[in-house]
């Protein structure tokens, strides 16, 4: 019999807060991590806001990173590692009384953010600074792992991917443990000025706290975000055998290409149907089971059109029973950090029996016309749950989640 | 090559000391000639290429790394003594290091 795969452990930063407990309270409440940005002067971009993490993570993660290690990491990377030792740190695990060789690392990363805003890059530090591979490298010398440690790349999808490939580590015996997530920031003027050149952001700086309307007619685009989500991954065995406390079950995954388009989304959805079709599948689940999404919900045209139309697709006369909700909402898009932020966002869901709320959900469009949990939080019986990721490039995941005990 | 004085050396143990001191994070009295950089203060390999930096702008050395690579290999570092050791003799011998092996 397959080896259930179980979630032990969770660390998670971002605009609304630096572990999973306060952003947890904060997406429950409804708060919206957008400001106008802070960290450079955007006043000549057309896109002037943000949900930036706070300056005051720099001190939180002293507690968690050596002064000469961080000066060695990118803002990004520090916040991977310090996600990942909270999450090692709540998954109780002591890694002398385990096999390390079974122990693997996988992130997701699009880049380390070594751009134009981050400070204190020399030439001597530079190397380490941009390697795609030092988030999952530093994780692993830290706890001194010695089973697989790498960077998967697939856009917005990338950390959806990482967990995915823990899965699939675990179910086929080859681990025990998986540390796997991932961590992003695009705050910089670089990367603000590509994504406007593709009118891909929204530019309703005046109102910053309202810009992020997934699902709304008025949406005009995504809000960046930055951040780190980690999931300790262990198989079900290995989890009991150590008295460890179980978060949640990862239920089963689906990880497909659109093949289409480098930016858009096939037509229709129907390359997101078929990823969530193919995860239900996965993890042996009816659509009947499903008691929420978290969607991808960016609060752009097409992708929220497109994820509405893929719900419907699966899910048929059940998709207007289904609660959906987008945490994008509040802490905007965190693009290589989005896939595990939002999978942490959905166990929690499950656990509590709390869905959060889209925010912003003020004039409702015609065409979309699912329940998007409007503005308010909802106490829920839940059992199952999607988490969908559907990157730049046509890189879709969906991931499933069961409550536990199931 | 330099002239190395008393003064030279005192200097050079304090520039190493402190920079030590400050990387690792621990307290400067706590670190001795026998203090093993790795094991001891968590130090790592790049700690001695950026000494040799601040040495070679301090002291306005002619060396090539490769030189000193080629020295460390037949003379491993580990403690703080063998690397004050060899910095001394970096500033006394710069570019002629190997020369030493002859």
């Amino acid at each position: 019999m397959a080896e259930k795969v179980v979630v032990t452990g969770m660390g998670m930063i971002s605009s609304l807060g630096f572990t999973v407990e306060s952003n947890w309270k904060n997406l429950v409440e409804g708060r919206s991590g957008v400001h106008t940005i802070s960290r450079f002067d955007a006043s000549s971009l057309a896109t002037r806001i943000a949900a930036e993490v706070s300056p005051g993570f720099e001190e939180f993660s002293r507690d968690y990173i050596k002064k000469r290690q961080a000066g060695q990491m990118t803002q990004v990377t520090r916040m991977c590692v310090t996600a990942s030792k909270m999450a090692v740190e709540d998954a109780s695990i002591d890694f002398d009384a385990t096999d390390r060789r079974r122990c693997a690392v996988i992130m997701g990363v699009v880049n380390t953010g070594n751009s134009s805003v981050e400070k204190d890059t020399t030439l001597q530090n530079f190397v380490f600074k941009n390697m795609s591979n030092s988030m999952a490298a530093w994780i692993s010398m830290e706890y001194r792992l010695n089973g697989p440690s790498f960077s998967v790349n697939t856009a917005c999808a990338s950390s959806a991917y990482a967990l995915a490939l823990g899965f699939d580590l675990i179910r086929q015996g080859k681990c025990d443990i998986v540390i796997c997530g991932g961590a992003d920031s695009i705050v910089n003027p670089e990367e603000i000025s590509g994504f406007n050149a593709l009118y891909a952001l929204s530019t309703s700086n005046d109102l910053p706290e309202q810009a992020s309307k997934p699902f709304s007619r008025d949406r005009d685009g995504f809000v960046i975000g930055e951040g780190a989500g980690v999931i300790i991954l262990e198989s079900f065995s290995h989890a009991v055998g150590r008295n460890a406390k179980i978060h949640g079950e990862f239920a089963g995954y689906a990880t497909t290409s659109e093949g289409y388009n480098i930016m858009a989304p096939a037509a229709d959805g129907e390359g997101m149907a078929y990823t969530m079709r193919e995860a239900l599948a996965n993890a042996g689940i009816e659509a009947g089971e499903v008691g929420y999404i978290n969607a991808h919900g960016t609060s752009t045209e097409l992708n929220d059109r497109y994820e509405t139309f893929a719900i419907k697709k699966v899910f048929g006369d059940l998709a207007g029973k289904i609660p959906v909700s987008s945490s994008k909402s509040m802490i905007g898009h965190t693009i290589g950090a989005a896939g595990s932020i939002e999978a942490i966002i959905t166990v929690m869901a499950l656990r509590e029996g709390i869905l959060p709320p889209t925010i912003n959900y003020r004039v409702p469009d015609p065409d979309l016309d699912l329940d998007y949990i409007p503005n308010i939080a909802r106490v829920t019986e839940a059992r199952v749950a999607l988490s969908n990721s559907f990157g730049f490039g046509g890189h879709n995941a969906t991931l499933v989640f069961r409550k536990y005990p199931s | 090559m330099a002239l190395i004085t008393d003064k030279t050396r005192v200097e050079v143990r304090e520039i190493v000391i402190d920079f030590f001191a400050e990387e690792c994070e621990v307290d400067k009295q706590t670190i001795h000639d026998g203090t093993n950089i790795i094991k001891d203060i968590d130090g790592d390999s790049l700690m001695f290429l950026e000494l040799i930096e601040i040495f070679k702008k301090k002291y306005n050395l002619d060396i090539e790394l490769k030189v000193i690579g080629k020295y460390a290999v037949k003379h491993p570092v580990t403690t703080i003594g063998q690397l004050i050791d060899m910095q001394m003799l970096i500033i006394e011998h710069e570019n002629h290091l190997l020369e030493l092996e002859r």
